[in-house]
């Protein structure tokens, strides 16, 4: 019998989404990012030249490039330590709280980032909460920190907070809460056993957390946009002028590629590595 | 009171929980700066308010313009939650419930939406959708919400689905039911709460999302489109009203809809 | 006592004039390579218990599943009153399963968990409840039960429902993938107790699968002793206790004592592994193993005789209320033995004493 078992053919519409929503768009961009530049004849010409035009280094569009990196790359840093004790907390510490704390992180990710991002405006402007408080406090003005690399920095740490704060809960949450204690019991002191039980068995979690905020922050936007004013040009904001005011479909697809390939390459490596039934808790 | 093991456990449980809270409040503390702004009688947004006012929030509400966009964002949000259920919940069956050739490998690919920065995501569907000559609409804002929605509903249900016992099943197939029974009185009530949970995640996250409406939406706009448009010139306090009527109600949803999921859960389960 | 043919020995329901309500021939599942059930024939009689044991991973649960349609043969047939099931899908077989968890709806009540089977053959309401409660009073629950929720019951309790749900349209043939495996010991015995009680007044044909011999041994017409998916051995339960047909079966009752032995002359054979000779009441095949049950070995108080002496020293004992178990070690040997409280044993350690037993409470197996 060749018809396909019923598990199989439950992924189909799933399948069928992915290819038709995900797949196609990156081919199309793909095959752009090879036509002629400033045209739109994707699939009828070939040439090299948009990703000439990228890394030649009299051009400066490679500076977006490098922003976006090193801003993800500090983002998961800062995120790292901001989030594990969180996490921890929620593990651990919090007991019956964890799930009412829980859903307070979780609520964030239902109210759109530009809303939020914009109450740090109204906080950080001039004239704004911080700064009219303060005056009014007689303690002089609020510092000056909008539309700044750390305003930006701020609100991507902001907005990216679950998604490090997730992944490694539910990496915590796997440590098995005896083997602690054994661990005690055995004699090891607090820092002993963290470093030898709690942070190689939460590993696979944490590292997951630093590949997910990783991946999304590099191609993150909205906060360059709202807080950081445009003192910096992200990748992605790049990419959005290219395919809008510029009107230059293959550049942008052409860096659009290379985020692809940066995003995809990583993806792959974690999520090729995980064992998301014993993750998601398969009995 | 403490033995001199513990005590070490009290003070770093204490700073976790201060830790903890002071990040609660730094997330939660522009949204109180917005719904602040949003009280504001004048125009312009100048700390501390001189006169409160609910003027704005009035004018809101009676803004035709903004409840076209209301009606937007709810229509989008409604299609998306009922098609993503229909395709999450094959799609968890497929994750968690049935064993397959290629499950494995269908478990990674339906990451790689969630792994994928939306922004990125909204413009290649932009040039997708305009080289396959097609008009910019909600209507491909909402495929556009699916894209990522669908994976993370698919996760949030198939995690339901793993603690769901083949037996009952099979022990209801032997006893005489047909197929389609089987599904009817079993399945379906006992995977319920994981549905509707489901319906709520895809919901809250459509309601809410920006990148993809923003490149997508084409014509139309939806909520969060229009407040960044506003945000970006001609601010008034309409924009802050808005958002935090948009957050209220996002909130209200999900404690209600959180609600009636554990109500759901705990009638089913032991 | 008689002689002990090292084959296995005809199952005694096929000599009967009835033809069987449930005949397995040649039947073979196989998962890749592996075979979990390996040519087995079977025969099961109208209104038998018969039991099917063997040691996790032995095939029993893939044969039962086989047979109650959940699985499908890789080759062989399975018949039912002379007709090839194969194909059919449980919901059309005549039969019903007890699972190993039971299987019981969560988000349903007690009756309507039982009346299940019922329902979904569009019985009326009405006639569904009555039949529901009968059910329920001969599982002994009480009628107040019927709308309270299956979860709130207690294991014993549960059993009950699980076994009234199976019994509800009345099935020729019931099957037990090990249901009792997981209560604790006073709950089983008295539930092994009711379930032979409950095969005695409905006169169905139970087919019933466990690791625990002992269990079978309570519950069972007739035990078919499973291993590496084949049988090794039907037969009644007095059979396989006193005449197991090789070592397997017989180790599989409990700890008994094991002797290789190779024929010197007639009934008097050499151990292989231990100094010393054994008589056995019946000349078998030349080499092979004795096997003395704990029962049956004693130690010898000083004007005791035995066939079969042996001489050891005493490593422990183990109090099981009314008899006492006796670890002795003969050299490199470890004895067991089983007993009323030896009297003049004294405890002291390195105590030397004779233990023996006779040729007719051997077995001899011979392989």
């Amino acid at each position: 019998m060749r018809t396909l078992s019923v598990g199989a053919r439950c992924s189909l519409p799933v399948y069928a989404l992915l290819v038709l929503g995900f797949i196609a768009p990156l081919l199309t961009v793909v095959a752009y990012s090879f036509a002629t530049p400033r045209s739109f004849d994707a699939f009828r010409s070939f040439t090299f030249d948009n990703y000439r035009v990228i890394f030649d280094p009299a051009n400066t569009v490679w500076m977006s490039f490098a922003w976006s990196l090193a801003l993800a790359a500090l983002v998961v840093a800062i995120l790292t330590i901001v989030a594990y004790p969180i996490a921890y907390g929620l593990a651990r510490t919090f007991g019956r709280w964890s799930s009412l704390i829980s859903l307070f992180f979780v609520f964030p990710l239902f109210v759109s980032e530009n809303i939020r991002l914009y109450g740090w405006v109204l906080f950080f402007i001039k004239g704004g909460v911080l700064d009219g408080s303060l005056k009014s406090l007689g303690l002089g003005g609020g510092p000056d920190v909008l539309f700044t690399f750390g305003a930006t920095l701020f609100g991507m740490v902001y907005v990216y907070l679950p998604f490090m704060l997730f992944p490694i809960t539910l990496g915590l949450s796997t440590v098995p809460r005896d083997l602690v204690e054994a661990g005690r019991d055995m004699g090891a002191s607090r820092f002993q056993i963290w470093r030898e039980i709690e942070l190689p068995l939460a590993m696979p979690g944490i590292l997951i957390g630093m590949l997910l905020t990783f991946v999304l922050a590099v191609g993150a936007v909205a906060e360059a946009k709202v807080l950081g004013g445009q003192s910096i040009i992200v990748i992605t904001h790049d990419i959005e002028i290219a395919f809008t005011y510029a009107q230059n479909w293959p550049l942008g697809s052409a860096l659009s590629v290379l985020l692809m390939i940066i995003v995809g390459a990583l993806s792959m490596l974690g999520i090729g590595r995980l064992d998301l039934d014993r993750i998601l808790g398969r009995r | 009171m403490y033995s001199p093991a513990e005590r070490p456990e009290r003070r770093s449980g204490r700073l976790i929980w201060v830790w903890t809270v002071f990040v609660i409040v730094v997330i939660y503390l522009p949204v109180l700066c917005g719904f602040l702004a949003s009280l504001n009688k004048s125009r312009y947004f100048l700390f501390p308010i001189r006169t409160y006012s609910l003027d704005w929030w009035q004018r809101t509400v009676e803004s035709i313009e903004i409840a076209q966009l209301v009606k937007t964002s709810l229509l989008m949000a409604g299609i998306v939650t009922v098609v993503a259920v229909g395709i999450a919940f094959f799609g968890a069956l497929a994750y968690a419930r049935y064993d397959w050739r290629g499950r494995k490998t269908y478990q990674k690919i339906v990451l790689l939406p969630i792994f994928f920065p939306q922004p990125v995501l909204g413009l290649a569907l932009l040039l997708w959708f305009n080289a396959l000559g097609m008009q910019m609409s909600w209507k491909t804002a909402v495929f556009a919400h699916l894209v990522w929605i669908v994976p993370v509903v698919t996760l949030v249900m198939a995690i339901q689905m793993y603690s769901f016992d083949p037996a009952l099943e099979e022990a209801a197939y032997d006893l005489g039911a047909s197929r389609t029974q089987v599904l009817r009185e079993v399945t379906l009530p006992i995977l319920w709460p994981g549905i509707w949970s489901g319906g709520l995640f895809a919901f809250l996250l459509s309601w809410g999302n920006f990148p993809l409406s923003l490149y997508t939406t084409g014509a139309d706009t939806a909520v969060p489109e229009w407040l960044y448009s506003k945000m970006v010139a001609g601010y008034t306090p309409m924009v802050p009203a808005l958002g935090s009527m948009a957050t209220i109600a996002a909130a209200v949803l999900m404690v209600v809809g959180g609600s009636v999921a554990t109500v759901l859960r705990r009638r089913r389960a032991a | 006592m008689n002689s002990q043919p090292s084959v296995v020995r005809p199952d005694p329901g096929r000599t009967e004039a009835r033809p069987p309500v449930l005949r397995v021939a040649a039947l073979v599942k196989a998962f890749g390579s592996a075979r979990a059930v390996d040519r087995i024939d079977l025969d099961v009689q109208a209104g038998e218990f018969l039991t099917i044991v063997g040691p996790s991973g032995c095939g029993k649960t893939t044969l039962l599943r086989m047979l109650a349609g959940l699985e499908v043969p890789s080759s062989g047939d399975i018949l039912l009153n002379g007709a090839r099931i194969n194909d059919l899908p449980p919901n059309k077989r005549p039969t019903c399963m007890v699972f190993q968890s039971l299987a019981l709806f969560p988000h349903r009540s007690v009756g309507e968990n039982i009346a299940f089977p019922l329902k979904v053959r569009s019985v009326k309401p009405a006639i569904r409840t009555a039949r529901a409660l009968d059910l329920m009073k001969l599982m002994r629950l009480p009628a107040d039960y019927f709308s309270r929720n299956v979860m709130k019951c207690s294991g014993g309790e549960r059993q009950r429902v699980a076994l009234a749900r199976a019994f509800a349209y009345d099935p020729e043939i019931l099957f037990f993938d090990e249901p009792l495996s997981a209560l604790d010991y006073k709950l089983k015995k008295s539930l092994e107790k009711e379930l032979k009680d409950i095969h005695k007044e409905t006169g169905k044909t139970f087919v019933y699968i466990t690791h625990s011999l002992e269990e079978a041994m309570v519950m069972s017409d007739r035990i078919a002793v499973m291993n590496e998916g084949r049988i090794v051995q039907i037969g009644t339960p007095a059979d396989i206790y006193t005449r197991p047909v090789n070592r397997f079966v017989a180790e599989f009752m409990g700890e008994v004592n094991i002797f290789p032995v190779r024929r010197r002359a007639g009934v008097v054979y050499d151990g292989t592994d231990f100094p010393g000779q054994f008589k056995v009441s019946a000349a078998a095949s030349a080499e092979g193993y004795v096997i003395v049950r704990p029962e049956f070995m004693r130690i010898l108080s000083r004007r005791d005789e035995a066939e079969n002496v042996i001489e050891a020293s005493l490593y422990n004992s183990y109090s099981l209320g009314s008899r006492t178990q006796y670890r002795l070690t003969a050299g490199d040997k470890a004895l067991i033995v089983e007993q009323s409280r030896a009297a003049d044993l004294s405890s002291a350690g390195d105590a030397r004493v004779l233990v023996g037993w006779n040729a007719a409470d051997a077995l001899f197996v011979g392989d």
